[in-house]
């Protein structure tokens, strides 16, 4: 079941299925260590404001326009 | 420089050029300081405003000259950033390059060096904070990897100066050695076939091709526009045909988009190799970062951010000027003690220390010119700018240790949603806090914001944001309040220019919806771990931006005061006078003089106001300095009583002060960046229209109070 960055509540891990936008958005995500296949945890998401996720050791806040961009799918709790 | 490295041999003497790069977040401005012993040269990189960094240190009979590369994630060619230092490192100008990899997080920053070593073999792999790794439980066998990758790799520390002499042996090494190594070969797996075709195509000419030719068919396939305007033009337009039909055919047999893959296949290349000489071991969470995450709540998040500016701030001009406090003691009843406050706070013992110095000048050169030219022009003009010496040095160790602490960037977080209502992202935080100290640097910082529009809306507003000249002038103006207490006009100074920041940016937001071209302001930004500051590196920033502030008020203005001294000294006909009113300076300046009229002056002294205000265009401390000159005062509360300003004219013309165009300067900068006359136009229009309504309305309401 794949949902996306934005949907995800806090302290859930996901795994990047796929992303979705501009070539220079997808650049830059996939510079920051958000390739296909990698996990993240969500370290904060309060339904509004920029969402806070750890991917590869680092905190990066998304905001949620670009976080709806970021499919995943939820690995379990 | 007749120097051009093509072989690998250098002589010792001659100069070794080294290149840095890292991402951000790395320490990469750290390294360079201790790598430069901090004497660091700024200039621009050819034909763009991006700042080049660079600085020389003899070691062993070498001159070392390093060349800090801006901050980049990659070397995709999508930002200006990765343009310049990709082209940079290929041009062969440095004969090594060091790639940064922060040890705290190798996986995510090894990414930029193994691009780097797919461009390069000349390269050194510096792992930074050596001294945290262990705390952290991570341990790295650097010579393991060394072997794997084939180049040299050092663990450096800059906090304790651990590996730097490792480090300056291992690049005169490099930059000497006679073997010639290729770059490493990543296997891109599915990629690899038409990789190798489109390398087939490219090695017909190879002759023209400067650049590796793996690294330019992996960077086309993966689309990179820059390097097919590269092939266009060396190899032809069929070429390029013939690599997008190869592209075309990769992207429909493998159902994916190869720059997907291919950052795929460079993660895995790197997971695969520090999966060997990487261990970690598990240690606690550090309890600090729970703590930390309150400034991701949208409601507490803000409320801190605001509040930590908000408390820097106070804190900074009570040191400096006794303001609040003293404005509280007045207020209390305890006048003397509010008196006390003001005349020990630095710039008061400032404004004393110049004082004296005068005197001591009219006692030993007596009543003459030369001593009339130090005194009024030098010392009033330079000293009177001067005196705010301490409050610039203060205000930018706040900004340092918010940057270096790793505050900053949560705070942007915490913001982002207050700010999303006047149409920027929390990035924006960053510009309009650097804004304060000056709004030149604030308006390059916008840079990193990824959309043009808002981008572009804040180089217009920015200039809004009052910077610490504007503050220079306000306290000064503030000391002349007659009946009311200078605070308040302090504080109502600060409240309007963000009041008028956010409206007209809210109004321009509007603008750019209503014609489709304006998005939802959104963020993506890496947040650092927060450590506590460096001290030394806290002292560079620190100094950095008060020598900023030194230097423009030692030649700038030191020039312009005796300019502004001999405009107002000498008449039309060449001679000298004691009475400016008869000077050339007034007759220009009485010319301008009408547009003033809203807020009568009185008649006579009008025109002292009209050249000041003219002055201030080129930078608004000169403001000071041609009240002081043109008056002859020797304090600003002196001049404005030798000038008759009520507290209404005051307020109002610091209403104007603080609104209208900042500087020359931050004009030069915001035609820079938008390359556009038309925006830079604009943005004059916006400032003068809306300064000028602001200090006719603020006469009327304050004469009607007051």
């Amino acid at each position: 079941m794949t949902t996306t960055l934005e949907e995800l509540a806090n302290g859930r891990k996901a795994k990047i299925v796929r992303v979705a936008g501009g070539r220079g958005l997808i650049y830059r995500l996939y510079q920051m260590g958000l390739t296909p296949g990698t996990e993240v945890e969500v370290l904060s998401n309060y339904g509004r404001g920029p969402i806070v996720i750890r991917v590869m050791g680092t905190e990066v806040a998304i905001g949620r326009g670009v976080a709806r961009k970021i499919l995943v799918e939820p690995l379990p709790e | 420089m007749d120097y051009h490295n093509s072989g690998n041999q250098v002589e010792s003497n001659k100069r070794i050029r080294v290149a840095v790069v890292g991402q951000p977040n790395v320490g990469k401005s750290t390294l360079f300081n201790v790598l430069t012993n901090n004497k660091v040269h700024v200039a621009n990189w050819p034909g763009v405003t991006v700042e080049k960094h660079y600085g020389t240190r003899r070691y062993r009979d070498r001159e070392i000259e390093f060349v800090d590369l801006p901050g980049i994630y990659g070397f995709s060619s999508l930002t200006l950033e990765e343009r310049i230092a990709r082209s940079y490192i290929l041009s062969g100008e440095p004969d090594v390059l060091l790639v940064l990899v922060d040890s705290l997080n190798p996986e995510r920053t090894m990414y930029l060096a193994v691009q780097a070593l797919e461009l390069t073999p000349n390269t050194i792999l510096v792992f930074t904070k050596a001294d945290a790794t262990h705390a952290r439980g991570i341990h790295i066998n650097y010579e393991k990897l060394q072997r794997k990758l084939g180049v040299p790799v050092v663990s450096v520390s800059a906090a304790t100066g651990q590996g730097i002499e490792e480090l300056l042996d291992l690049i005169v090494a490099s930059a000497e050695k006679e073997e010639k190594k290729e770059p490493i070969r990543i296997d891109y797996h599915e990629l690899n076939p038409y990789i190798e075709s489109i390398e087939k195509i490219l090695s017909r000419y190879a002759e023209v091709l400067k650049y590796p030719i793996r690294w330019i068919a992996v960077r086309l396939l993966e689309g990179d526009h820059e390097l097919e305007d590269y092939i266009r033009k060396q190899a032809g337009e069929e070429v390029l045909d013939e690599v997008a039909s190869i592209r075309r055919e990769a992207a429909t047999v493998l159902k994916r988009d190869p720059v997907e893959i291919a950052s795929i296949r460079r993660f895995e290349f790197i997971s695969s190799i520090l999966g060997e000489v990487v261990v970690k071991t598990e240690l606690k969470h550090v309890p600090v970062s729970r703590l930390t995450r309150l400034f991701y709540n949208p409601v507490i998040g803000s409320l801190l951010g605001i509040a930590i500016l908000a408390l820097i701030f106070t804190i900074v001009f009570m040191v400096n000027t006794g303001f609040p406090l003293n404005a509280l003691f007045e207020a209390l009843g305890y006048s003397e003690l509010a008196t006390l406050v003001e005349e020990y706070s630095l710039s008061g013992i400032l404004d004393y220390a110049l004082n004296e110095l005068g005197n001591v000048v009219y006692d030993a050169m007596g009543d003459t010119m030369l001593a009339h030219l130090v005194v009024d022009g030098i010392l009033g003009g330079v000293g009177a700018v001067l005196v705010f010496l301490p409050l610039i040095a203060i205000v930018s160790l706040a900004l340092a240790l918010l940057e270096d602490s790793g505050i900053a960037p949560r705070i942007a977080v915490g913001v982002h949603n207050l700010l999303a209502k006047i149409g920027v992202s929390g990035h924006a935080v960053f510009p309009i806090t650097l804004g304060l100290g000056c709004n030149v640097p604030a308006i390059l910082s916008t840079r990193g914001l990824p959309d043009p529009r808002e981008r572009l809306r804040l180089i217009l507003t920015l200039p809004f944001i009052p910077c610490q000249a504007r503050l220079v002038v306000l306290l000064a103006l503030a000391s002349a309040f007659s009946r009311y207490s200078g605070g308040l006009l302090l504080l109502s100074g600060y409240l309007i220019s963000f009041f008028v920041f956010a409206s007209v940016n809210r109004v321009l937001y509007e603008i750019d919806r209503r014609k489709g071209r304006a998005i939802t302001p959104e963020m993506l930004l890496e947040i650092p771990p927060i450590h506590r500051p460096i001290p030394r590196v806290i002292w560079w920033l620190t100094w950095n931006s008060t020598k900023h502030f030194l230097v423009k008020a030692g030649v700038i203005i030191f020039s312009l005061s005796i300019v502004a001294w001999t405009a107002t000294s000498y008449t039309f006909s060449l001679t000298y006078t004691s009475d400016p009113s008869e000077s050339i300076a007034a007759a220009i300046a009485r010319s301008f003089a009408p547009l003033l009229s809203p807020i009568d002056l009185p008649s006579t002294t009008a025109w002292i106001v009209s050249l000041a205000l003219i002055a201030g265009f080129i930078a608004k401390e000169i403001i000071i300095s041609t009240l002081l000159i043109a008056t002859g005062a020797d304090s600003v509360r002196n001049a404005i009583e030798l000038i008759w300003l009520s507290d209404a004219q005051i307020a109002s013309i610091a209403m104007f002060t603080v609104l209208y165009v900042p500087c020359l300067a931050t004009l030069a900068v915001i035609h820079s960046e938008t390359k556009s006359l038309k925006y830079t136009l604009l943005a004059v229009l916006l400032m003068m229209v809306i300064g000028y309504a602001s200090m006719v309305v603020t006469y009327w309401i304050a004469s009607a109070i007051m």
